[in-house]
């Protein structure tokens, strides 16, 4: 597996933690922004390492970090980790987080 | 400009024993010193939905990783391709983190929030006595200054030195980033060089960098001086420079 195809399950557990924190209403345009700029960061990654490799712990880890944010239910905890989601993945993949 | 305990109500007596809780000490004696790869650990299982420790060594493989527990890898029997492969002392700090903060995680959800704000304060609190010394750092202070209405809510953490006094407002993610926050912060700025004295005001985020500039990019009260000290860059806090 690549570092792109392991970012791309990753931001597709992204964008249905995106869809939950969207149920708070008053919160709507920051869970946009907020998602925006995380794909971004992750999409950046991405085209600049997509093609390497992953490794097998840090491919285990983005698949634990999906099945964490695949357990959330409340839209007010996925708001949460639609800024640790992100953060997570980086250091998995040895980027800043 | 003067500062002033905030009244000892209802609200503050119960807070002061979240704040007083020793898992908040631990966790931010902990944390001063942590990287920032183990602040998103420590984030991570404080928002987290799980408390098996074992899943969370699996999601922070640099953290936790060991080279030796990489060889049932059938790929890699050698683990000679482990990335990150930790150092005993990272190994040992990262378990001592994350075994804090499962202990935080495993409260309430109410009294985990509450533990979370506190502990965003105290590491605040820990990092700044670093600089200026503990005498000089207050908790729960107001602000008060000649012919304007006191603030109702405290400052989390204030630095109080004649000619170099400072105020944060500390929280633990960037959504907690709100107009009235920011109202507080730069109206006390105001107020201070209104009486020319110096009050730094800055907003502590146990949160991205990046989450936060988002926050503040909609918010239309002022912030333009209003210092930014987020999960990547709470080390300079303790730096001389502030």
């Amino acid at each position: 597996m690549t570092i792109a195809a392991a970012i791309a399950s990753a931001l597709a557990a992204y964008e249905a933690l995106t869809s939950l924190g969207e149920d708070v209403e008053d919160e709507w345009t920051y869970v946009s922004d907020l998602s925006t700029a995380w794909n971004e960061r992750l999409e950046g990654v991405r085209a600049a390492r997509g093609d390497e490799p992953i490794e097998t712990p840090a491919r285990a880890a983005i698949e634990r970090a999906i099945d964490e944010i695949g357990r959330i239910s409340d839209p007010h905890r996925a708001i949460d980790w639609l800024s640790t989601f992100p953060q997570v993945v980086l250091v998995c993949l040895g980027e800043q987080p | 400009m003067r500062f002033q305990d905030a009244a000892k109500d209802a609200r503050a007596i119960v807070y002061a024993g979240i704040q007083a809780d020793p898992v908040v000490a631990r966790a931010a004696e902990l944390l001063a010193d942590a990287t920032p790869a183990q602040r998103v650990l420590a984030r991570a299982v404080m928002n987290g939905e799980t408390l098996d420790p074992a899943g969370w060594r699996s999601m922070f493989p640099t953290l936790f990783g060991d080279d030796r527990d990489f060889g049932d890898d059938p790929d890699d029997p050698a683990g000679t391709r482990a990335v990150g492969a930790a150092d005993r002392a990272t190994r040992e700090r990262a378990e001592a983190i994350l075994t804090v903060s499962l202990a935080i995680a495993d409260r309430g959800e109410q009294v985990r929030s509450q533990l979370r704000g506190a502990l965003v304060e105290a590491i605040t609190a820990v990092l700044l006595a670093r600089r200026a010394g503990a005498a000089a750092v207050k908790r729960e202070r107001r602000v008060l200054f000649d012919g304007v209405r006191a603030e109702i809510h405290p400052y989390d953490v204030t630095v109080e030195r004649p000619g170099a006094a400072e105020a944060y407002d500390c929280k633990w993610g960037a959504r907690g980033i709100n107009a009235d926050v920011l109202h507080q912060l730069d109206d006390a700025r105001s107020h201070a060089a209104d009486e020319d004295e110096v009050l730094r005001v800055a907003l502590v985020v146990f949160d991205a960098e990046r989450s936060c500039r988002v926050r503040l990019e909609r918010q239309t009260a002022a912030h333009e001086r209003t210092g930014l000290v987020a999960i990547e860059t709470l080390h300079r806090l303790a730096a001389a420079s502030g």
